[in-house]
Formats: C-alpha cells, sequence, structure tokens
C-alpha cells in the first residue's frame, strides 16, 4: 500500500517513512516540537487561533467546517474547565488515514493537541479512539508517555507556565460515536446518542463544559501552519480551503493507499488513472465513492474528461462531496445495487436507534434489498427506496440519517440500469 | 392453571445470576485504578473498564457487571444499556479467537466473500457461531478501517490485511 | 419564564408570547395542532419522534418545534403539503415494525399512537416486509410488556429518571433492535407504574389488569388517593360496580400530580372489591362469643343502648372516641360533632402517628404546594423519607434540583436517597433531628448541637449560608421524627426567616391522606391521645368508639387494653386487630364509595368521589355516625347528603368558611384551606425546650450507614395492600419467576396466609 504525497511536498506524511517515526527523538530532529515551543515562547492564545484562522483550514473529520471558527466558539471567559477532544473514532466506510497519521507519527497529533489546548485554554484532553484500534492507543500512549518524561505533558510544558494531560480513550464499536456530539455522550460514559444542538459542544460539550472536537488530521496540521505561518498554509490549497488533504483510496486501483494531496488537486481522472496507476487488471471505470461511504457515488462518465478538482467546491460541482476523503473506487465488474445494498446494511447497524426515521427507515429499506437481491424485487421499489430516502433525509436526529439516503438516492438515479436489472427479476 | 404454582425461593435479583462479583489480581486492580484516575466523572471509565473485564474473563459476564456496578458507583441497568449499544462488548461468551471478518464495502469488493468462505469452511462453522472447542468465534463486522489493505479480518485486537486463503491457512495454522 | 414578551408569527397569525417560551407549547395553546409523542413537559427533551415538524423562515429543513425556543420576529408554518408529507412519513415509520394488534391490546381506546393513526386516516400500508419479532412478556409483577408497539418516545425511561430518581428501565440494544428493559429483564424498583401511565402506546402495560376490561366500558371518576398526605389526583375507572383499575392519565384527570401516581396510589385499590371486606353488621352479644350478622337497624340499637348505658354507669367521660385519619372530612366531622356535642366526652383523639396540633397552632406562614415545591430555590428537608412515604413530594424535590436547579439540604439520621440530589447532607445521630430546628433559631446552641447530632459546625454554617442566599423561596419541609417543640417552631419560621428577597414555606410531612383534615376537623384537641386511652382501658374508658382501627403502633405492647374495654364498636372495612375485641362491627364503605372531601399536606380540600355503589351492605362513616345520632335521639339534619355535612363544615371551622363543593369541582386548581396565622410571639420556650431535649439526649445513639432499599416503606403489608397479592412478592423481595412469559402470581405462591384463589385475582 502507497503512503505519501502527490502533487506537493508531503506535509502530514513527511516523516511516515523514516525508520522509528514513532519515537520522540526522530519526530524532535526533523522539527517535531518548534510549533509548540514557538506557541509557548512567543505567541498568545488568541495568535494562535488568528494564525489557524488565516490558514483556512478546514475540519478534515467530514463536515469541513472552517477550525479557527470553531475554536473562537469557545467561550474565553467561562469559569468551567475546557476541553480539547480529538476525534480518532475513524469508522467511516473507506477511511483509514488518521490511521496511518497515528501508527507512523503519534508526536505530530500530540503537539497539534497541545497547541490546540493552549490556544483555548484546556487542561484535561482526550483522544478518542475506536475500539477496534486498539494498538494505535498502545502506541498513542507510549507516545505520551515519552513526552511526559521529556516535559513536553503535564506540568509547566518545556519550562513555560502552560500545564496541560492529554489522555487516551477507547470506543467500543459504534460508528456513531464519530460524530461529536455522541462521542462526547460515549466519553461521558453513556450510550452513544447524538445530542442536541444548540448548545454546541463549543459551549456545553464534555460534561456540560466547553469543548472542541477535531478530528486527528485536523490536529496534525495544526504545527506545519505554525511553523509556516497560517497564510503560507492557505497557499498549499485553496483560498477557501488551505493546505492539504490526505485521500484514502481503496477499490479497484493498482495502488490503494493514503495520498496527500493539494487542496483542489486537478483532476480524478489523473488521480486515478497515474497516481492511483490506473485500474486492476485493465477494467473499465464504473463509479467512485469519492469521500467515504456517505457521499454522493460519481459515475465514471462524471469524472473521465470531466476536469474534477479535489476540494470542497470542486466535488460539489463534480456530484458529490469531499467528506472524510475515503476514495473508493469501483470497476465494471461491480453490481451498484449490491454495493448500496452493503451500505445500506452499514447504515442500518450502525443507526444509534434514537431517532424515528433513521432507525425504521434503514431497517426497512435492507429489508427491501434483501427482498429484491432474494429475487423479489418489482419496479415500484425504486419509487419507494426513493421515497423512503427522502422520508429520512432532512428528518433525522442528526446527519447519519441523511448520510444513509445520499447513497442510495445517488445509487439510484446515477445507475438505473443496475437497479432495474435487480427489480424486474420478481416478475420473470 | 392454579395447579402451575410452585414454590421457588424468593430472591431480590434474578434467578440466574450468581452472587458472585469479579475479583482481579492487584496489577489489573491497579490498571483500573489507572483508568479511573483520568477522568473527572468515574462513569466515563465504563468502555475501559468494560474490555478489561472482557479480556480478564472472557466476556462481559454477570459477575463482571456486578463488579462494574459497584466500582463506577451505577446500576446494573446503566451497566446493560451501555453495554449493549456496543458492538464489541460481548454479553455471551465467545471464541478463544474472535476472527472479525470486515464485510463493508471495500472488502466485499476486494473479495470478502471467498475469505469468509474460506474461513468458515475451514473452522467448519457459520458466521455468528463459535467452534465446538469454543476456540473460535467467526463474525462478520462493519469497516475496520483497513480498506487500503483489503480484504482483512482481526483476530483478537491484531489486524491481518492483504488476505489471501493462503494467508488465511497460514494464521489459522499459528493459531491452533 | 420571564414576563417580557415578542412577536411570533404562526400560519400567518401574530402572537405576543413570552421570551423563552418553547414552540411546540406556544402553537398548542394557540389552538395549532401539532402532533408529538417524545414531548412531556417537564422532562429532558428528546427529539427523537421527529413527529412535531414545522417550518421556520430562515431556517434549513423542518425543525422540531419540541426543541425552538421562540425568537422575536419568528416566522412559522405548522400546516403545508410538506409537513404533511414529513409527519405521515414519521407515522409510517412507527408503524412499520408495529404488530397492528389493537384489537387485542389493553391500551387500544386510549392509545395516542391509534388515535393519531385514526385522526390521519387513509394511511395505506406500503411495509409489506417481515415485521420484527419481540415476545411479550413481564417486566414485573405489575408491568407487563410488548415489547413490539414500543415507538422508542422514552417517556418512560425519563420519568423513571426523572422523577424517581431510579433509572430502573433504560434502553438496551442500538438501531432498530433498541428494547426498552433491564438487565436481566426483571424491573427491580419501586414499582410506581410512572412508565405504565406516561407510555403512548400499549407498551408498557398495568399487570393487574391485564385483559380485564376495554378503556370504554370503564367509568371514569375523578378522586383522590387513600393512601398517603400529597393527595394526589386520579381517575377510577370501574365496570358493573367493580373497581377496575385507577390512573392519572391527563385524559381523565388532571391534579396537582399531574400523571404521576406512586404504586400504592396506582395498585393499591383491589382492597375496595375483596372478598375478605365486612359484609353485614356483626354483633357479638357476650364477650368471648361469636360475631353474629345482624341488621343495620339491629346493630345500630344495640350500640345506641350500650354507649346509654356506659354513660349512665361510669360517666360520659369513660367513653372514648377514636377517628383513623383515612376518613373523609364529612365522616371526621360528623363523628366530632357526635363526640362532643351527643356523648358529651372530652377523651377522643385523632388516630394518627403523631400530632400536627403544635404545628398548626404556631403557623406563621403558607403552606407550600406541590407546585411551589417544584419551583423552590431552597429545599430544607429534616426527617422524613418523601420518597417512600410522600411519593409526590419526593418526585417533586428531586425535579426542583434536577430540572430546576434549586439547592436541597437533607438533615436525616438515614442517608435516605434524596441525598442523591441533595447539595448537602447533614447526618444526624438518630433522634436529633430537633437539632436543626435549634440551629434554625440562632447561633447561640451551636456546641451543644454539635456534640449530641455529631455534625461538625461547618455543617451548620453552609445550612444557614444556603439559606442566606436563597433568592425565592424556601420550602421547609419535616417529618414526624421532630418533637412538638421543634414542630411549633418550624410552624413558626416565616415570622423568622421571611425577608424581600425570600419567601418561607412550610410543608409537613404527614402519613395519611386525611392527616391534615383530621387535625382540622379538631381531632388534636381531646383531653387524651389514642395511646392514652388505650392506657386507660379498663379505668378511666370503660367503651370506645373506633372508626377506622388503630395503628400497630399504638398496639404496640398494649396488646390487652381493648379486651378491658366493656363495650368497642369499630367501623371498617376489614377484620382488623382492633375488631378482633369488637362488641359491634359496622361495615363502612371505602373510599371509591364515598362522596367526601380529604385535606393533603398542602392544605388543599380535594374531592372523594363516589365510583361504585358501597358493596354488601357497607356505609359511609358519616352516614352510619349520623343513623347512631338519630336513633340516640338528635338529627344531625345532613339527610343522606354529603354536601350538606360539608355545608357545616364550611359554617363551623374557619378555615373551611365558605367553601362548597362545586368550588372544588376542578381538581385542576385545588383550593387551599385558610389556616389561621399565628402572632409573632417569643422563642424562648420552644428554644429551652429544645436544649433540654438536646441536653438529655445520649449521644451513643447511631447514625445509620446505609442508604434504604428502595420500597423499604411502600411494600410494607398494611391492612389495605394485604389484599393486593402483588404487594406480597414485593414484600418477599420480588423474585424472578422461572419465565417472564406468564404473569409471576401463576409461579410464585405467597405466604402461606394467602389462599389460592386470591392469589390469582389478579389474572
Ligand atoms: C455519522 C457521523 C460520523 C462521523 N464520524 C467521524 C469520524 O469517524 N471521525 C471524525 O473525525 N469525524 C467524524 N464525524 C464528524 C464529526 O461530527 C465532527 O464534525 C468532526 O469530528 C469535527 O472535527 P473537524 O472539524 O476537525 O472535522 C462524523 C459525523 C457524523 C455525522
Ligand atoms: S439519525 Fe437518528 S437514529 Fe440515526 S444515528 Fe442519528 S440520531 Fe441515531
Ligand atoms: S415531540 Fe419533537 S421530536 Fe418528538
Amino acid at each position: 500500500m502507497f503512503i505519501g504525497a502527490v502533487g506537493c511536498k508531503p506535509l502530514q506524511l513527511a516523516r511516515v517513512h523514516l525508520e522509528n517515526s514513532r519515537s520522540l527523538e526522530v519526530y524532535r530532529r526533523h522539527g517535531g516540537y518548534e510549533a509548540l515551543n514557538t506557541v509557548l515562547t512567543s505567541m498568545s492564545p488568541d495568535d494562535v487561533i488568528n494564525e489557524v484562522k488565516k490558514s483556512a483550514l478546514r475540519g478534515r473529520g467530514g463536515a469541513g467546517f472552517p477550525t479557527g471558527m470553531k475554536w473562537s466558539f469557545v467561550p474565553k471567559d467561562s469559569p468551567k474547565p475546557k476541553y480539547v477532544v480529538c476525534n480518532a473514532d475513524e469508522s467511516e466506510p473507506g477511511t483509514f488515514k488518521d490511521r496511518y497519521l497515528m501508527e507512523r507519527d503519534p508526536h505530530m497529533l500530540v503537539e497539534g493537541m497541545l497547541i490546540a489546548a493552549f490556544a483555548l485554554g484546556a487542561k484535561t484532553n482526550f483522544i478518542y479512539t475506536r475500539g477496534e484500534y486498539k494498538y494505535l492507543i498502545d502506541i498513542m500512549d507510549q507516545a505520551l508517555d515519552e513526552a511526559r518524561r521529556a516535559g513536553l505533558l503535564g506540568q509547566k510544558i518545556l519550562n513555560s507556565d502552560f500545564s496541560c494531560e492529554i489522555y487516551t480513550h477507547t470506543g467500543a464499536g459504534a460508528y456513531i460515536c464519530g460524530e461529536e456530539t455522541a462521542l462526547l455522550s460515549s466519553l461521558e460514559g453513556f450510550r452513544g446518542h447524538p445530542r442536541m444542538k444548540p448548545p454546541f459542544p463549543a459551549v456545553s460539550g464534555l460534561y456540560a463544559c466547553p469543548t472542541v472536537v477535531n478530528n486527528v488530521e485536523t490536529l496534525t496540521a495544526v504545527p506545519d501552519i505554525i511553523k509556516m505561518g497560517g497564510e503560507a498554509y492557505q497557499k498549499l490549497g485553496t483560498e477557501k480551503s488551505g493546505g492539504t488533504k490526505l485521500w484514502s483510496v481503496s477499490g479497484h486501483v493498482n495502488r490503494p493507499g493514503v495520498y496527500e494531496l493539494p487542496m483542489g488537486y486537478d483532476d480524478m481522472e489523473k488521480f486515478i488513472m497515474e497516481d492511483c496507476q490506473g485500474m486492476r487488471d485493465g477494467k473499465a471505470l464504473k463509479a467512485v465513492i469519492p469521500g467515504g461511504s456517505s457521499v454522493y457515488i460519481i459515475r465514471a462518465d462524471q469524472i473521465l474528461g470531466k476536469d474534477v478538482r479535489m476540494d470542497y467546491e470542486g466535488l460539489v460541482a463534480g456530484g458529490s462531496m469531499v467528506g472524510s476523503g475515503g476514495f473508493i473506487v469501483m470497476d465494471e465488474t461491480v453490481d451498484v445495487f449490491e454495493s448500496t445494498q452493503n451500505l445500506t446494511e452499514f447504515y442500518k447497524h450502525e443507526s444509534c436507534g434514537w431517532c424515528t426515521p433513521c432507525r425504521e427507515g434503514t431497517d426497512w429499506l435492507v429489508k427491501v434489498f434483501k427482498r429484491i437481491s432474494s429475487g423479489g424485487g418489482v419496479p415500484e421499489d425504486a419509487q419507494l427506496m426513493l421515497d423512503l430516502c427522502d422520508n429520512i433525509e432532512g428528518k433525522s436526529f442528526c446527519p447519519l440519517g441523511d448520510a444513509a439516503a445520499w447513497p442510495i438516492q445517488s445509487a439510484i438515479k446515477r445507475f438505473p440500469e443496475d437497479f432495474k436489472k435487480h427489480l424486474t427479476n420478481g416478475q420473470q | 392453571m392454579s395447579q402451575q404454582l410452585t414454590q421457588i425461593q424468593p430472591l431480590s435479583q434474578p434467578v440466574d445470576i450468581a452472587d458472585e462479583i469479579a475479583a482481579f489480581s492487584p496489577a489489573v486492580e491497579a490498571e483500573i485504578d489507572r483508568h479511573l484516575a483520568k477522568y473527572p466523572v468515574a462513569r466515563s471509565a465504563i468502555l475501559p473498564l468494560m474490555f478489561i473485564v472482557q479480556r480478564e474473563r472472557g466476556y462481559l459476564d454477570p459477575g463482571g457487571v456486578r463488579y462494574l456496578a459497584k466500582r463506577l458507583r451505577l446500576r446494573y441497568t446503566d451497566i446493560w444499556e451501555v453495554a449493549t449499544f456496543y458492538s464489541m462488548i460481548q454479553t455471551k461468551p465467545v471464541g478463544r479467537y474472535h476472527i472479525q471478518i470486515c464485510k463493508t464495502l471495500s472488502c466485499k469488493i476486494m473479495g470478502e466473500g471467498k475469505i469468509t468462505e474460506h474461513v468458515c469452511q475451514r473452522l467448519g462453522i457459520k458466521p455468528g457461531e463459535t467452534t465446538a472447542d469454543g476456540k473460535f468465534t467467526v463474525s462478520l463486522v462493519e469497516c475496520l478501517g483497513s480498506c487500503g489493505t483489503a480484504p482483512m479480518f482481526q483476530v483478537n485486537f491484531d489486524y491481518h490485511e492483504n488476505l489471501t486463503p493462503e494467508r488465511v491457512d497460514k494464521i489459522l495454522d499459528s493459531l491452533v | 419564564m420571564s414576563t417580557e414578551f415578542i412577536k411570533v408569527t404562526i400560519n400567518g397569525k401574530d402572537f405576543q408570547v413570552p421570551k423563552g417560551a418553547r414552540l411546540i407549547d406556544v402553537c398548542r395553546e394557540n389552538s395549532f395542532d401539532i402532533p408529538s409523542f417524545c414531548y412531556y413537559a417537564d422532562l429532558a427533551l428528546q427529539a427523537s419522534c421527529r413527529m412535531c415538524l414545522v417550518r421556520i423562515e430562515k431556517m434549513p429543513k423542518l425543525q422540531t418545534s419540541c426543541t425552538i425556543t421562540c425568537t422575536d420576529g419568528m416566522i412559522v408554518t405548522t400546516q403545508s403539503e410538506e409537513i404533511e408529507k414529513a409527519q405521515r412519513a414519521m407515522m409510517e415509520f412507527l408503524l412499520a415494525n408495529h404488530p397492528l394488534d389493537c384489537p387485542v391490546c389493553d391500551r387500544g381506546g386510549e392509545c395516542e399512537l391509534q388515535e393519531m393513526t385514526f385522526d390521519w386516516g387513509g394511511l395505506e400500508e406500503r411495509f409489506t416486509e417481515r415485521k420484527n419479532y419481540q415476545p411479550e412478556k413481564y417486566l414485573s409483577p405489575m408491568v407487563a410488556n410488548d415489547p413490539q408497539r414500543c415507538i422508542l418516545c422514552k417517556r418512560c425511561t425519563r420519568v423513571c429518571d426523572e422523577w424517581m430518581g431510579e433509572d430502573a428501565i433504560e434502553a438496551g440494544g442500538r438501531g432498530a433492535g433498541t428494547v426498552i428493559g433491564t438487565y436481566l429483564g426483571w424491573l427491580d424498583c419501586s414499582q410506581c407504574g410512572n412508565c405504565i401511565e406516561v407510555c403512548p402506546t400499549g407498551t408498557l402495560l398495568d399487570a393487574t389488569y391485564r385483559h380485564q376490561a376495554r378503556p370504554w366500558e370503564l367509568t371514569q371518576t375523578v378522586s383522590t388517593c387513600t393512601y398517603c398526605s400529597d393527595g394526589c389526583q386520579m381517575s377510577l375507572g370501574s365496570r358493573g360496580g367493580e373497581l377496575m383499575r385507577v390512573v392519572a392519565r391527563d385524559r381523565y384527570v388532571n391534579g396537582l400530580n399531574g400523571e404521576f401516581l406512586c404504586i400504592k396510589g396506582r395498585f393499591g385499590h383491589p382492597f375496595v372489591n375483596h372478598e375478605a371486606r365486612i359484609r353485614t353488621p356483626l354483633i357479638r352479644y357476650k364477650k368471648g362469643g361469636k360475631l353474629i350478622p345482624a341488621t343495620w337497624d339491629e346493630a345500630i340499637a344495640h350500640v345506641a343502648l350500650k354507649l346509654d348505658e356506659i354513660a349512665d354507669k361510669h360517666g360520659r367521660n369513660t367513653i372514648g372516641i377514636v377517628a383513623s385519619p383515612r376518613l373523609t372530612n364529612e365522616s371526621l366531622y360528623t363523628l366530632r360533632k357526635f363526640a362532643t356535642e351527643l356523648v358529651g366526652t372530652d377523651n377522643y383523639a385523632g388516630g394518627d402517628a403523631f400530632s400536627l396540633k403544635p404545628f398548626f397552632a404556631s403557623l406563621a406562614g403558607k403552606l407550600a404546594t406541590h407546585r411551589d415545591i417544584r419551583y423552590a430555590k431552597t429545599i430544607l428537608l429534616i426527617g422524613g423519607e418523601p420518597e417512600e412515604l410522600q411519593p409526590l413530594t419526593g418526585k417533586q424535590v428531586r425535579q426542583a434540583v434536577r430540572n430546576g436547579g434549586a439547592m436541597l439540604i437533607v438533615a436525616n439520621s438515614v442517608p435516605i436517597r434524596l441525598t442523591e440530589q441533595a447539595s448537602q447532607f447533614i447526618h444526624l445521630r438518630r433522634g436529633t433531628e430537633d437539632a436543626i430546628a435549634l440551629a434554625l433559631l440562632g447561633t447561640d446552641n451551636d456546641s451543644l448541637i454539635v456534640k449530641k447530632a455529631g455534625i461538625d459546625q461547618k455543617e451548620l454554617d453552609s445550612l444557614r449560608q444556603a439559606i442566606a442566599e436563597t433568592k425565592g423561596d424556601l420550602v421547609v419541609m419535616f417529618g414526624g421524627e421532630l418533637s412538638a417543640d421543634a414542630q411549633a417552631m418550624l410552624g413558626h419560621l416565616p415570622h423568622l426567616l421571611t425577608s424581600s428577597d425570600m419567601r418561607v414555606l412550610l410543608h409537613p410531612l404527614p402519613l395519611f391522606n386525611n392527616s391534615v383534615g383530621a387535625h382540622d376537623m379538631g381531632w388534636d384537641e381531646g383531653a387524651m391521645t389514642a395511646s392514652q386511652m388505650l392506657d386507660a382501658a379498663g379505668d378511666e374508658i370503660r367503651a370506645m368508639y373506633v372508626a377506622g382501627s388503630f395503628l400497630p403502633a399504638h398496639l404496640k405492647d398494649r396488646e390487652d387494653a381493648l379486651g378491658r374495654l366493656e363495650f368497642l364498636v369499630v367501623q371498617e372495612l376489614f377484620e382488623t386487630k382492633t375488631s378482633a375485641y369488637a362488641d359491634v362491627i359496622l361495615p363502612a364503605a371505602s373510599f371509591a364509595e364515598i362522596d367526601g372531601t380529604f385535606t393533603n399536606n398542602d392544605g388543599f380540600v380535594q374531592r372523594v368521589r363516589q365510583s361504585i355503589p358501597p358493596v354488601h351492605q357497607a356505609k359511609p362513616d358519616w352516614v352510619i355516625t349520623a343513623q347512631l345520632a338519630s336513633k340516640l335521639g338528635v338529627d344531625f339534619g345532613f339527610n343522606q347528603s354529603a354536601p350538606a355535612v360539608f355545608r357545616e363544615i364550611a359554617a363551623r371551622v374557619p378555615a373551611y368558611s365558605e367553601l362548597r363543593y362545586p368550588l372544588l369541582k376542578d381538581e385542576t386548581h385545588p383550593v387551599q384551606v385558610k389556616h389561621s396565622l399565628a402572632e409573632q410571639r417569643d422563642t424562648l420556650e420552644w428554644k429551652a425546650g429544645l436544649r433540654t431535649v438536646l441536653e438529655d439526649f445520649n449521644p451513643q445513639a447511631e447514625k445509620i450507614a446505609g442508604t434504604p432499599e428502595v420500597g423499604h416503606e411502600l411494600f410494607k403489608i398494611g391492612t389495605l395492600t394485604d389484599k393486593v397479592p402483588q404487594f406480597h412478592l414485593l414484600a418477599a423481595g420480588n423474585p424472578r419467576p422461572e419465565t417472564v412469559r406468564i404473569s409471576p402470581l401463576y409461579q410464585i405462591t405467597l405466604d402461606a396466609d394467602l389462599r389460592r384463589e386470591t392469589a390469582i385475582v389478579g389474572d
């Protein structure tokens, strides 16, 4: 599997191939904790937030919310403790970038979190990692220990007045806990149900205290932003979304992997056919899900020759979304009816069960898929499924409902032939 | 109907749980204390502690539930509601080696079907079942974040990626 | 809520609404119908059913009106094609896996899901897949459960947590597999059944009434609970002279308790039609002889004759009269009139556990209503255990803290469950509850208090600080542990503590449904107490007339007292330890068979209404008394009419002046009686009294460590709850039967005393 940058100098992936890249020593030798030092010696919390604002960094967890703005929502005068929580729940099908960041370069995350904690005045911070990534929790614990021993964590960090702790926390198998409010419920020891917004976590999050939840990749971008300056970072990408972005590529390409691309990389066809070394076994490209399972699926002919730019605006124009950057490539052997059924089963399994449309809707949809795939489909089922999706979309408590509906809606509209084939089965 | 009246021992708790409360070695207790020390509120430690109970006792058994309730000052029902929400918390015994095959899209299109078939054939069980000797359980699970190295499975917490039937054989052999 | 008003436009019409109002409430108050399942006033917001969707201008997507706080200029649409499609879709989702078995469902006819479905009409069933199956089962002797009917609105789990503080029932599983339940499927809790009440569907059901009746066959009668002094309003459902069930559903009744009831109120009613009810008057013609059934005329004549005889022979004061605090005001009044005006004895007494006389004699302020408690800023609870003895008060306190942010201070020798909600728990030595009353009088006795009660000076300081910092209402509650002086002193607190920032409200915690009424009807004014009369039995007291029975506490160590009487008359529903010695037993009618009033611990006079005709030959207590009076030659002039009795009460008892039944008609707006307020007086005497009590106190006494188990008082078997087989299972520790698919009553025998036929009454 490939890990590396294309179209830019590796930033997030700068150290992943170094020997012993996990160790503090290697990290420091390659510029690690310099940003923290800069922050502690010469910057105020507001300076840090401003720099992050200038960088046009957008959250890499999926929603793409401007990070600097999110940080500025935390009330400065609140007497309550504040928390920075790293979202390492990475469970969106097709997404595996955070895993390699933590596996190969854990100190980058520690440094990013420390800077965030400094900017927000947080004293206790958590890394919420999905339970299946147990080995990553061990790696992070080691890195944190190392940092603690080196005076980079705990009391009076780098002999400054800044004291701060970071702890790891484990999930236990629930995709919904990637949603930030559900994550907080889970971190408090409850069932992982999302909570109402407002109040937003920045005002009332963990233990009803101001909390910032950021994705791993968002936090690991912070040290570089400080080192090169917000403006320089922004220039690596586009005006609205600065910097580089990791794409997790899987499926039928010759070279799957984690790719670091500048925001606004041109174009998707080149990316698949050249950077990912083209389609496996010479098969034809059929479909791509570019941003993790929750986004619209796009047809090959929406990509080939269409010059789809790889950033937020470009992908919307191209008929989908950046999401978490889980880039799933499918060749002509894939039946989109089946792939959509597979994802719908995922959403049914992962629906938390809190709200009516998502709980009942995903259950119903899976039943319809199963009936169709065992030969009981009728042509009206396509309309039924679209209508059920419409009844879920925009009515659910949290975005998981939408995420369940979008793949189906786009698949039925864009691959009607795959559905038709199954829907006439029952009548033959 | 009145003939069916039977006299049973009044218990203040359901009949099928024994009074046992899980007990752990000082080393494990210390580990638990370390987790509890991380959080301002003890309840936060519920998932890490469940994993420890599971590791030590094979699954979250009634004795473990009692232990957690006592340690975290919660009701049994609080433990139950949390445990049944998370798919990695086992409330029934599982095999010593829990083979969790990812069945989500990327693995699916990269040949999950063949791997599952192979594993099941070798062990003589279906997904969701445990071998008679209690050694292996096979489950199909959702995306494990190994899409770039599909197909894959996890044996307990160990990732095994880029699987082929031959590699599966080797892995299983090493476990037998 | 603030008094500032803002403008909201709903469906094109402008409304002025208080700032901070919730949109769903505003819409409903203005007659725009908003469907909902999960929204329930004063519980945590859930927003999960997604029925209450509306369109708000400038907001993306439809919004759930249950979560929206109105803002100025908000423009709202509650009816449109888009909204109706969404709401119909939610109904369709909810019904997809629903078994649609209304014809066999106990909730059929009063089910919110069924009603909503009928209201919408024209639902086509598109769901043709297999439904998820889950078997019906029992969660406890009181609660039956059909999980398939569940729409996961989680009202049940929220009332269990927020009202009861028990958190016994919860949602387990995930996604479409989510179920409401408990660990291992057995419900260990106080069995209040509020989860049943608030369930909008037939998921949680009254297990004692399974398949017994359809709601539309029942006659609903609004009445007042006959158990504790909280006076919950309830609807008695009867059919053909039989009391079938008790509910507090807001479609039938809207009292101070909302839909809340405790286990006794909800499940404690089967005594009414129990076969052990005394059927006819009984006369024991010879001491040691048998009780022989008699006609009413014979019995009344016999009693009249005997009372006359004894008065002649030994003097009027040798006749002692005792009235149970369970009787209605009407019966208490009539009997008191009988005692003082006809028999002419000084020896009459209420049969209560403790007297409220000292408290009311020094009362200097308003009694706290349950609503006052809910919105109090600070609550001081001295002694008592409302969660077991006055459960509605317990719930109000809990909600005041949890939903209202009130500060609760508990002073008790036992860490009662409410201490979980307390910001301060003063753990006293048993018997030193008075110390807190003394502490409220000033700091000069602190060293004595600290020493005797076994507490820290800091605890007193922070108690005083909490009171000093209160802006709003301070509610002071106390149980029967306090001495007369302490109660008198607390009654006087409003004079001592009221400030421009703080109102002081009092909430005594007597044990019985009409303890306050018994005080008001003058039963605390006799020359002897009930216990003193028993001690004097056969001596100064030769005959007794007892309406109701003595409490076990009265009879304790005085087992043979009643045997020493020449003549004993008992009015009762059942044979009791008291009636065992009776020479005449007169069958009294239960609360479900009579009209009348009870006065609760808020001072509310609330109506008791006849739901069924008296069973067998029973008569209301006051009718019996009036007949006896007329046999003795005095016509009380009540003409068999309870309103006439109440009119006389209003004329003679100042606190009740000008009250009439029609004024008490609406249970939603209960009327508080006007207890007279005492002038401010010197506290030296009380102080001295309290100090003596404390000085004499032996500091060896313990503090009790463990929090008592849920139900330790509620499940105690009394004369009435004894007649409910399920209570025996609970008293035996609520054993889980072998299978939860069949009623536990079929599977478990009760203690040997209880016959088998009664054991299966519940099914
Ligand atoms: C159903 C659902 C699942 C999500 N899963 C993840 C996840 O696994 N990892 C993640 O970082 N963000 C996830 N998110 C996004 C988070 O809610 C949140 O936006 C993010 O953690 C914020 O961090 P960022 O601003 O750095 O992106 C998910 C959101 C939803 C609605
Ligand atoms: S949409 Fe509703 S049921 Fe689905 S995950 Fe979100 S809150 Fe849970
Ligand atoms: S009432 Fe608003 S979502 Fe249920």
